[in-house]
C-alpha cells in the first residue's frame, strides 16, 4: 500500500471545497454582473467608483493595525501581571481567557449592548456624572475605536497565551542573574524580558494580523454595514443587499489578495524555521 | 504594598472581564421592558423566563437550535475521518509531515468571506443553498474544523512510539489492524479534544451560517438577527442556550486549550 494515499481525502476535499471556489471567486470578479461577458473589469470598475468601497478599504488596513497595537499591549500586561505568583492564579487566568471562549456572535451582542447610547457604559457613566455619548455612531472615529477595542478584547486571550508560554519558557536564572548585578524592575523587563519574548511577540504581531485582515461579524454586528465598513462586511453587503456576485466576488478576490500578501512573513518563517 | 496593587488590578480586571458574560445572563433571565430601562439595571429587578418562550415565538428557535447541533455532530465526524490517515501519515513521515503542514496552512490562510461568496453562488447551482438539513453548512465548517482536527491527531500520533505499531507488526497483526488496535485507541483522549473543538467551531460558527442559509437558520444568525432588530432579552435568551455546550465544552478543554492548540483561531 502506498502510504500517501492516506492524505487523498483531505486534498480532495481541500481541491472541492477550497480551491474551486476560490477559483470561482475569480471567474465571478472577472464576469460582468449585466452582460456576463468575460474576462471584464465591471466588478472592480463598480468597486472603485463607490466611496464605501474606498472607506472599507482604508478601514480594512487601519482596524488591523490599531486592534492589533491594543492586544499586544494588553497580552503583554496581563503575561507579566498573571506570571506572578498571585492568589486564585487559575481563576484569574479563567476570567482573563473567558471573552475569547464565549461565542463570537454572544459577546459582540452584548457589547452591542455595552455601547449602545442607552447602553450599560453610559449607565456607568451617567453614575459618574458624565453625559452619555454615542459610540457607535456611524462613521465616526469613535465607533471605528469601538470595532478595535471590541475585537481586542475579545482577542486578547490568544495574545496572553503566546506570551504567557514564552514566560514560562524563560530560564529563570536570567532574571535572577539581571537582579543580583542590582538591575531595577523596569530595567529588567526592558533589556532582559522584553528582547527575549521578542520572537513570541512577533509571531503574536504576524498571527493577530492576519486575523484581523479578514475581520467581519465584530463591525457587522456593533455597527451594520455602512457603520465602519470593512472588505467583508462590503462582499456581504454586495451579495446580500445588492445580489451582485461579480462585486461581491471582486471585493473577496482583494481582500484574499491582502492577505497573502500579510502572510507572506508568516509563510517564509515557516520555510526557515 | 506593590504586591496588594498587583493582586487588586489583577481582581479588576478579573471582575470586567466577567461583566459580559453577566449581563447575558441577567439579561436572559429579567423581563424585557427592564432590558430597555434608562438607567440600565445590573441585577435582575424581577427574575422570568419568558423571554425564552417569546424568542421561540419570535424566531423557529428549535427548528435552529435542531440545526445547529446536527449540522455540528456531521461537521466533528466528517472532520476527524478526513484528517485522521492524514495526521496518522504527517506523525510518520516526515516529509509528507512538512508538505500537509504548509497546505493547512495556506488552508486557514483565505478569509471566509473569500470562500463563503462563491460557494454560495455554487450551492445555488447545485440545490444547497438554504439546505433544510444544512448540507452546504455542513461542507464549510467541516473545511473550518480540518487544521484543528489535523493538528490535534498529528500531535497525539506522534506520542504513539513508531516500535509500539512495528511490534504489532511483527507479531503478525497487519497495517491495519496494528493502527486499529494499537495506535488509535492510543490516542483516543486526542480524538475527544478534537471532537470537541470541532464541535464548538461549528456551532460558534456565524460567517458562513449567514450566507450559506437564509430560512434554516442555525442558532448564530438568528441571535443576530434579534439583536439588530433590538431584542435584548430575547437574544440574551438564545446566547445563554448558545452558551451551554460551548462553557461545558471549554472548561473539559481547558488543558488543550493553555497549550496553544486555538491560536489563530479568530475566525
Amino acid at each position: 500500500m502506498r502510504a500517501w494515499l492516506l492524505a487523498v481525502p483531505l486534498l480532495v476535499y481541500l481541491a472541492v471545497f477550497l480551491v474551486y471556489p476560490m477559483g470561482e471567486a475569480v471567474r465571478l470578479a472577472f464576469t460582468d454582473s449585466v452582460s456576463g461577458s468575460f474576462p471584464s473589469l465591471a466588478s472592480f470598475r463598480i468597486l472603485a467608483d463607490d466611496r464605501l468601497f474606498r472607506d472599507a478599504l482604508v478601514v480594512n488596513l487601519l482596524l488591523p493595525m490599531v486592534a492589533v497595537a491594543l492586544e499586544v499591549v494588553a497580552g503583554l500586561g496581563l503575561a507579566l501581571l498573571l506570571a506572578e505568583r498571585l492568589p486564585a492564579r487559575r481563576l484569574l487566568r479563567a476570567a482573563v481567557l473567558l471573552p475569547f471562549a464565549l461565542p463570537e456572535i454572544v459577546f459582540l451582542t452584548i457589547l452591542r449592548n455595552v455601547l449602545t447610547p442607552r447602553g450599560y457604559l453610559n449607565g456607568a457613566f451617567a453614575m459618574v456624572g458624565v453625559a452619555p455619548v454615542d459610540l457607535l455612531s456611524p462613521g465616526t472615529a469613535s465607533s471605528f475605536v469601538s470595532v478595535a477595542f471590541v475585537d481586542a478584547w475579545r482577542t486578547t486571550p490568544v495574545v496572553f497565551l503566546i506570551l504567557l508560554g514564552a514566560l514560562a519558557a524563560l530560564p529563570a536564572e536570567i532574571g535572577q542573574a539581571a537582579r543580583v548585578d542590582g538591575a531595577s524592575s523596569w530595567r529588567r523587563f526592558w533589556h532582559v524580558t522584553l528582547p527575549l519574548l521578542r520572537p513570541a511577540l512577533v509571531a503574536a504581531i504576524l498571527l493577530r494580523g492576519l486575523d484581523a485582515l479578514r475581520l467581519f461579524a465584530a463591525p457587522l454586528v456593533l455597527t451594520g454595514v455602512e457603520g465602519v465598513p470593512v472588505l467583508s462586511t462590503y462582499a456581504y453587503h454586495q451579495w446580500s443587499d445588492y445580489g451582485d456576485d461579480g462585486a461581491a466576488a471582486a471585493a473577496s478576490v482583494v481582500l484574499a489578495l491582502l492577505c497573502l500578501l500579510a502572510s507572506a512573513p508568516l509563510l517564509r518563517r515557516r520555510v526557515t524555521a | 504594598m506593590k504586591r496588594q496593587l498587583l493582586v487588586g488590578v489583577a481582581f479588576a480586571i478579573a471582575t470586567v472581564n466577567l461583566l459580559p458574560l453577566w449581563l447575558v445572563v441577567k439579561q436572559a433571565v429579567t423581563p424585557e421592558g427592564e432590558s430597555f430601562a434608562w438607567p440600565p439595571t445590573w441585577v435582575p429587578h424581577e427574575f422570568t423566563l419568558a423571554n425564552f418562550g417569546a424568542a421561540a415565538d419570535a424566531v423557529p428557535l428549535g427548528q435552529g437550535l435542531a440545526l445547529s447541533l446536527s449540522v455540528a455532530l456531521a461537521t466533528v465526524v466528517s472532520a476527524l475521518a478526513i484528517a485522521l490517515p492524514a495526521a496518522w501519515l504527517a506523525a510518520r513521515r516526515e516529509k509528507a509531515g512538512t508538505r500537509l503542514d504548509g497546505v493547512m496552512v495556506v488552508a486557514r490562510l483565505f478569509p471566509t468571506i473569500a470562500i463563503a461568496v462563491p460557494l454560495a453562488v455554487i450551492f445555488v447551482r447545485f440545490g444547497l443553498y438554504n439546505d433544510p438539513n444544512g448540507v452546504g453548512l455542513w461542507f464549510a465548517h467541516t473545511l473550518l474544523g480540518l487544521p484543528f482536527a489535523f493538528l490535534i491527531l498529528r500531535a497525539a500520533f506522534r506520542g504513539v512510539p513508531t516500535e509500539l505499531e512495528d511490534a504489532a507488526l511483527l507479531d503478525g497483526a497487519s497495517a491495519w489492524s496494528s493502527f486499529l488496535r494499537v495506535s488509535l485507541p492510543l490516542v483516543r483522549p486526542s480524538l475527544g479534544a478534537a471532537a470537541m473543538l470541532v464541535f464548538l467551531v461549528s456551532w460558534d460558527e456565524f460567517a458562513y451560517a449567514l450566507l450559506l442559509q437564509v430560512t434554516n437558520r442555525t442558532l448564530p444568525p438568528l441571535l443576530y438577527y434579534l439583536s439588530a432588530f433590538g431584542y435584548p432579552g430575547l437574544s440574551s435568551a438564545v446566547a445563554v442556550l448558545m452558551l451551554l455546550p460551548a462553557v461545558v465544552i471549554l472548561l473539559l478543554l481547558e488543558p488543550a486549550l493553555r497549550s496553544g492548540v486555538l491560536a489563530g483561531s479568530g475566525r
